[in-house]
C-alpha cells in the first residue's frame, strides 16, 4: 500500500521496541489500515460501534482504579488495575498520551479473562484498531462484544 | 524517429536536471542553520551547529536535562525556560505546558530545534548531572515481579545526591529492540555510599526497559545512566513525617530512610506500605532494622487480599485505610507526607491527606506520570 | 484568449471560475484540512504560491521549450515535475519558517503535489492558450479561489461542530453536502464573465 514518508514514519511506532517491547502489530503482516477495515467490517455486522466498547471498557478501568491493584467485585465481573509510572503517545502519532494501566477482567459466568490497557482503549475508541493478530492484547471484536455483554 | 526520443529524453532530464539543482542549493541555504550561539543562565555559551534539538544539544555538551522518554515529547521532564531565539510553541509542547508554563516562556528542550542564538535559564542543581558508564554487579529477586539491581559506578566513579532522587537508565539494544530507550528509577542505595547506584525495578508488561532488566541483563553488563535528578528529597524540619509508598515505590523511602539513621535525624515517621498478599511484602528485615535504628519510625504494612496461608495478622484492606485511621488520631495538619508507587495509590492517598487538612506544600512526590 | 484583462482572469477564476466550487479540482485536502480555519489559512496559501508558481515556470516550459521542440505531449510528465520540485521548496520554507504549521499540515503538503487542481490549472492555461501575464493571474487567482472555498468551509464547519448531525452523515458526507450546496451558490456569480 501506497504511503508518504511521514505515514511510514507513524506507522513505525506499530513495530516491536518503539513504544512497547512487542509493539501493537503480533504476527500480523498487513497494514495497520487493513487490520482496522477488517474488524470495522466485523462491527459493522454486530451492529455496534467501536466507541461503545471504548466506553465499557474504560468502565471497568475507572473501577478497577479504586482498587489501589487488587481485585474488585462488579457482581459478574471482577477487575484488577494496575497503575505503573509513565506515558505512551498514540502510535498514530497524535499529540496526546496515555497512561500505562493495565486491566484485567474476569467474566465469572464464562470462567474466562481478558488483560487490555488504557492506550487499548483508545486505540478501539478513536482508531477502532484492536491491535494485530498474534499481539499479546489483541481482542476478536465480536469475542469481546460477547465477553464484555454489551448489547 | 531516433532523433525525437534524443530529443524527448535530453529535455526532460535537462529540466529535471535543472530544478534538482535548485533544490539541493535551496536546502543548503534553508536547512542549514549555521552556528548559533547557546547562552545558559548568562553566563556560560557555547557555539554550536544549529538544526538539533535543545535536548540532544545541551546532551552533547554534557549538560543533561531530565528526560524519562528519551526525546519522544511524551514525558514533559526536559523543561527548560528559554528567554530568547525560539519561535511558537509547537503542537507537539501543548499537551505538557500548562499556561503558566507557557507565559513563563517555559519550552520542551526535545521538541523545539536550534535555528538561531538561543538564551535559556537552567537551575543550578542540573549542572550536577552526570552521565555515568557503570557495571551491573548484582541482581536479585525482592518478589516475583520486582527485582533489585547494582550497578556499579565506573566513570565517574562518583555520585553526590540527596536521598530520594532518581537517575535516568539508558537500556542497551536487545532482541526486536533497536534502539536505546531512557527510562527514570529512584535510587534506592544510600546516598554516602557513593560508588553505586541500587534501583528497585518492578516488570511493566510489554515495557521495553523492564523486560530488558527482568529477561535479558546480567551481571557484568556494561550500563548507561543519568543523573542525579529529581525534587523528592527530605525537607529538614521537627514534623512529623508520613511515608506512603507501595511495591518498587519503597526504593526512595530506603534511601531516605539510611540517610536518616545515618545523620541520626530525630522525627517521628511512619511508612504505609500497600500490598496483595504476602509474597509481595519485602524488605521486611530491612525495616526491622530501621525500627531498631531509628526511635521515632515505624512501619505499617498493609494486604488488600491476604491469602489464608498467609496467615497475616497485620493491618488489612487498601493502604488509605491504616493511614486515615492514623491521620484521624494525630494533628495531621503539621505533618509532611512522602509518597512514590503507583499514581492511583498516590492520588488516593494525596485525598485521605487533604482530608485531614495536610498542606499541598507539606506533600511531596515524583510526578512521573 | 489574448483579449481578455489579465484582472478580469483573475477575478473570475476566484468566482465564476472557482477551481474547487464550479470545476471540483482539489477536493481531497479540502475536505481533510478544513477542520481548522488556521490551517486551512495556511494550506490555502500554500497552494497559492504552488499555483502561481507553477502556472509561471509551466508556461516558461511549455511554450519556450516544449512547444518549439515540438513536444508537446511530454506537458504531463515536465508540469509534474515542476509541481513536485515547487512543492519541494515549499516544504523547506515552511519547515524552516514556521515549524507550528508545518507540523500542523502533516501530510496534506506533500499531497498538494498531486492536488489536482494545480496541474488542472496548468493543463486548462494550455488549453485556453492564456498568455504569461494572464497565466500568472490565472494561477494566483485559482489559488486564492481555493483559499476562499476551504477558508467558508472551515468556518462552516466550526459552526457545525455543536450542532447534531445524523451519524451516517458525519465527516466527509455533511461536508460534501455543504460543498454542494457552496457550488451552487457560487453557480450565481456565472454568467458575469465568461474565461474559457
Amino acid at each position: 500500500m501506497k504511503e508518504t514518508p511521514q505515514e511510514k514514519k507513524i506507522y513505525q511506532d506499530f513495530r516491536p521496541g518503539k513504544l512497547t517491547k512487542e509493539g501493537f502489530l503480533g504476527s500480523d503482516t498487513r497494514h495497520v489500515h487493513e487490520i482496522i477495515e477488517e474488524d470495522k467490517r466485523t462491527l459493522s455486522q454486530l451492529g455496534i460501534e467501536p466507541e461503545t466498547i471504548a466506553d465499557r471498557m474504560q468502565y471497568f478501568i475507572e473501577e478497577g482504579k479504586k482498587g489501589l491493584e487488587s481485585n474488585v467485585d462488579l457482581g459478574d465481573f471482577t477487575v484488577r488495575v494496575n497503575w505503573f509510572r509513565g506515558m505512551l503517545p498514540c502510535p498514530f502519532g497524535e499529540p496526546n498520551l496515555h497512561h500505562k494501566i493495565t486491566a484485567v477482567v474476569r467474566n465469572k459466568a464464562l470462567n474466562q479473562e481478558i488483560t487490555f490497557t488504557q492506550l487499548g482503549v483508545h486505540l478501539i475508541g478513536s482508531h477502532c484498531f484492536f491491535m494485530g493478530h498474534g499481539n499479546r492484547f489483541r481482542l476478536e471484536p465480536d469475542d469481546l462484544v460477547k465477553f464484555l455483554k454489551i448489547n | 524517429m531516433l532523433y525525437k526520443i534524443i530529443i524527448a529524453t535530453v529535455s526532460m532530464a535537462s529540466i529535471s536536471a535543472i530544478l534538482s539543482i535548485l533544490l539541493v542549493i535551496a536546502e543548503r541555504y534553508l536547512a542549514n542553520y549555521g552556528e548559533c550561539n547557546v547562552t545558559i543562565n548568562d553566563d556560560e555559551e557555547f557555539r554550536t551547529q544549529g538544526g538539533a534539538t535543545l535536548l540532544s544539544t545541551l546532551n552533547s555538551q554534557k549538560i543533561f536535562l531530565p528526560s524519562a522518554c528519551g526525546g519522544r515529547g511524551t514525558c514533559g521532564y526536559c523543561k527548560c525556560k528559554v528567554l530568547e531565539g525560539v519561535g511558537p510553541i509547537l503542537p507537539t509542547e501543548e499537551p505538557l505546558l500548562t499556561a503558566e508554563e507557557m507565559k513563563e516562556n517555559i519550552r520542551l528542550s526535545c521538541q523545539i530545534k536550534i535555528k538561531q542564538d538561543i538564551k535559556i535559564e537552567i537551575p543550578e542543581e542540573l549542572f550536577n548531572i552526570n552521565e555515568f558508564r557503570t557495571n551491573v554487579a548484582m541482581i536479585r529477586d525482592l518478589t516475583h515481579d520486582i527485582k533489585l539491581v547494582r550497578f556499579s559506578l565506573i566513570e565517574p566513579n562518583e555520585i553526590n545526591f540527596k536521598a530520594g532522587q532518581y537517575v535516568q537508565l539508558q537500556t542497551n539494544p536487545y532482541a526486536d529492540v533497536k534502539e536505546s530507550v531512557s527510562r527514570a528509577y529512584s535510587m534506592s542505595s544510600p546516598n554516602f555510599e557513593k560508588s553505586h547506584v541500587d534501583l528497585m525495578i518492578r516488570l511493566v508488561p510489554d515495557g521495553i526497559c523492564t523486560t530488558w532488566v527482568h529477561e535479558y541483563l546480567q551481571e557484568g553488563d556494561d550500563v548507561r545512566i543519568i543523573g542525579p535528578m529529581g525534587d523528592f528529597y527530605i525537607r529538614e524540619s521537627d514534623s512529623e513525617m508520613i511515608l506512603v509508598a507501595g511495591g518498587s515505590g519503597m526504593a526512595p523511602m530506603v534511601s531516605l530512610l539510611e540517610d536518616i539513621a545515618h545523620r541520626k535525624i530525630d522525627r517521628k515517621i511512619t511508612y504505609f506500605f500497600g500490598a496483595l498478599t504476602r509474597k509481595d511484602l519485602f524488605y521486611l528485615d530491612e525495616m526491622a532494622e530501621f525500627e531498631k535504628k531509628i526511635p521515632g519510625f515505624t512501619f505499617v504494612p498493609a494486604l488488600s487480599e491476604p491469602e489464608p496461608e498467609d496467615e497475616w495478622d497485620g493491618e488489612t484492606g487498601l493502604i488509605t485505610k491504616p493511614l486515615e485511621e492514623y491521620l484521624q488520631k494525630i494533628d495531621a495538619i503539621k505533618c509532611q507526607g512522602y509518597l512514590c508507587g503507583s499514581p492511583g495509590m498516590i492520588n488516593a492517598s494525596i485525598n485521605v491527606m487533604k482530608k485531614y487538612q495536610m498542606k499541598m506544600d507539606q506533600i511531596f512526590y515524583d510526578p512521573f506520570g | 484568449m489574448e483579449n481578455l484583462s489579465p484582472w478580469v482572469i483573475f477575478f473570475a477564476s476566484i468566482f465564476t471560475g472557482n477551481i474547487l466550487l464550479v470545476y471540483f479540482l482539489g477536493m481531497c485536502s479540502f475536505l481533510s484540512v478544513s477542520k481548522q480555519v488556521k490551517t486551512s489559512l495556511g494550506l490555502g496559501l500554500a497552494v497559492t504560491f504552488v499555483l502561481t508558481v507553477t502556472s509561471a515556470l509551466n508556461y516558461i516550459v511549455f511554450f519556450y521549450v516544449l512547444e518549439p521542440l515540438g513536444l508537446e505531449y511530454l506537458r504531463f510528465i515536465a508540469f509534474i515535475i515542476i509541481i513536485a520540485s515547487a512543492v519541494q521548496l515549499l516544504e523547506m520554507v515552511i519547515e524552516r519558517f514556521s515549524e507550528v504549521l508545518y507540523i500542523n499540515l502533516g501530510i496534506f503538503l506533500p499531497l498538494i503535489t498531486v492536488n489536482c487542481a494545480i496541474l488542472g490549472v496548468s493543463l486548462f492555461m494550455v488549453i485556453r492558450q492564456y498568455n504569461f501575464i494572464q497565466s500568472v493571474m490565472f494561477g494566483a487567482g485559482s489559488g486564492l479561489g481555493w483559499l476562499l472555498a476551504i477558508l467558508a468551509m472551515a468556518g462552516i464547519r466550526q459552526r457545525m461542530n455543536e450542532k447534531k448531525i445524523p451519524p451516517a452523515l458525519r465527516g466527509p458526507g455533511i461536508v460534501l453536502i455543504i460543498t454542494g450546496i457552496m457550488a451552487m451558490a457560487f453557480i450565481g456569480f456565472s454568467g458575469i464573465v465568461q474565461i474559457q
